[in-house]
């Protein structure tokens, strides 16, 4: 265990010296920033208050928007991966809106639902939720056969087989799907509040942009990175607690 | 011949020595089951009229090659796969689609990985109406009987192999079903594991006086634990031969050293090819 560590902790040295060097080879703040600008700029956001208001406007909106998608994908997904009759009835529509880019969708969105929360939250739901469906029908039809026969011989009726076999069995794949896509749903949102947005982790990018403030923009590009460690781990604790069956 | 019991239809019921069974009742039969898979163009018969009986309280072999269609076979007897002819009859009651009166047991993989031994001993019982105090007192009697008491909270990845099979048999057994069905429960296990538990379920058999339908491809499984044979010839899959096994409920292994065993063990395997 000692060596992977160490090891771990030399892969962060190179990458952070690097940049440090680059940086001080370039000498110019206003293009490449070094870590301890960054730093500091990062300090600055917090006792702003920018750090605590954009950061949660950008959070709630995964919250909702990437909740929805999950609730549907869950809903959908196990239906899909379950009945075949729903499987070829929803094959078709699915494969072809799953190839629209969603980000091409933005427009469209913003002329039918306005510049408030709802296209932000719609463009997360839309930009993930394909996936997310076929993913969890994916997890749904891979639980063996027999442990569906075994229920069946028990005197199972297919409700029972759906609550307490599949269900059951899909939750640690369900949550992997939810750790993976969440991914595409922060690139969602990025998207939108690229275009039209008051507030917001994105959005600040934007504004320090027009300051030619480069450590701000790293500051917050490190944001979203300790954001996306943060919920990957916490799913991974979800899932060997939810079900230590399961654990590799 | 003197151990083969030839039985030109099945149905002609008790010819040969079945001394030990005062009255009989059937509580399996299969009657005249086809089953054809037809795959675009291509129609295969998997079986061909196959009629067979078990009766209360038996343990009864269905042997055969890989590929003569015997797991298909009890999969339509277990109510997981319909027959494209005929018809199977538990307690006299024609059988339409799985139902907790037919324990079945498969090769393997088959616990529920996230309940403990106890609750997926439990998980029929909870589909059943059994009442609460009932079901606690018949999964104690049967983790007793398995000799699982002490892995009561295990979970299935913390067991052997033979000990989840254990498992998957207390499981199949605890609704109290009227034919248990084995579909070859042994077929994952090392040669010593599968010796231990043939001995095992002999000892659950007696104890529970269960009346049981095994599949299996292992002539001396069938010869050791069974009273008949049903021998399946392949392609169709139809009953070739019934066979009476010349020993009574409770043998010990010195049986397998037995001439008749060993005679009857060859014939069958040359039956097989």
């Amino acid at each position: 265990m000692g060596w992977k560590i160490a090891l771990g902790a030399a892969g962060v040295v190179i990458v952070l010296g690097t940049w440090w060097l680059g940086a001080m080879a370039i000498d110019n703040p206003s293009i490449l920033p070094t870590p301890p600008d960054t730093l500091r700029a990062l300090g600055e956001l917090w006792t702003d208050g920018v750090l605590t208001t954009d950061l949660w406007a950008s959070i709630r909106r995964i919250l909702i928007g990437y909740g929805i998608s999950m609730a549907i994908g869950i809903v959908v997904g196990i239906s899909i991966g379950s009945f075949a009759s729903i499987e070829a009835a929803t094959e078709a529509p699915i494969g072809f809106l799953r190839y629209i880019p969603a980000s091409a969708l933005t427009p469209v969105f913003l002329l039918w639902l306005g510049i408030g929360e709802s296209p932000k939250v719609w463009l997360i739901v839309v930009g993930t939720v394909f996936f997310n469906i076929l993913m969890v029908a994916d997890v749904a039809r891979s639980v063996p056969r027999e442990l569906l026969n075994a229920a069946y011989t028990l005197g199972a009726g297919r409700g029972t087989v759906l609550s307490r076999v599949i269900m059951r069995h899909s939750v640690p794949g369900m949550i992997d799907v939810a750790r993976i896509n969440l991914a595409a749903a922060w690139l969602m949102l990025v998207v939108a509040e690229l275009l039209a947005a008051q507030e917001g982790l994105a959005f600040q990018i934007v504004m320090a942009q027009r300051f030619r403030a480069v450590d701000t923009m790293f500051a917050l590009l490190i944001v979203f990175g300790v954001i996306g460690i943060v919920s990957d781990l916490g799913l991974r604790w979800l899932r060997n607690v939810s079900s230590p069956w399961a654990r590799p | 011949m003197s151990a083969l019991d030839l039985t030109g239809s099945p149905s002609a019921g008790l010819s040969g020595d079945l001394s030990d069974i005062v009255v009989p009742s059937r509580k399996l039969v299969v009657e005249g089951v086809s089953k054809v898979f037809t795959k675009r163009r291509d129609r295969v018969v998997a079986l061909e009229g196959v009629d067979l009986h078990v009766e209360d309280g038996e343990l009864v072999c269905l042997l055969g090659a890989s590929g003569c269609g015997k797991s298909t076979l009890l999969s339509i007897i277990g109510g997981l796969e319909e027959a494209t002819e005929g018809r199977v009859l538990v307690e006299g009651d024609v059988v339409v689609g799985p139902g907790a009166d037919r324990g079945m047991v498969f090769q393997g993989y088959s616990l529920y990985p996230w309940l403990n031994v106890a609750d997926n001993i439990d998980f029929g019982l909870r589909l059943g109406k059994w009442s609460k105090a009932r079901r606690k007192e018949r999964i104690e009697e049967l983790l007793g009987i398995m000799s699982l008491t002490e892995f009561a909270d295990a979970l299935p990845r913390e067991l052997s192999g033979g000990m989840r099979q254990r498992v998957a048999i207390a499981r199949a057994l605890a609704p109290e079903p009227d034919v248990l069905l084995l579909d070859e429960p042994f077929g994952a296990l090392d040669a010593q594991t599968r010796r231990h538990l043939q001995d095992f379920l002999l000892g659950v058999w007696h104890r529970t006086g269960a009346t049981i339908l095994m599949v299996t491809h292992d002539v001396e499984e069938a010869v050791y634990l069974s009273q008949r044979i049903y021998v399946m010839s392949a392609r169709p899959g139809r009953i070739a031969e019934e066979v009476v096994v010349p020993f009574g409920r409770h043998r010990g292994s010195q049986v397998k050293r037995d001439p008749r065993f060993l005679d009857l063990r060859d014939e069958l395997a040359d039956t097989l090819g």
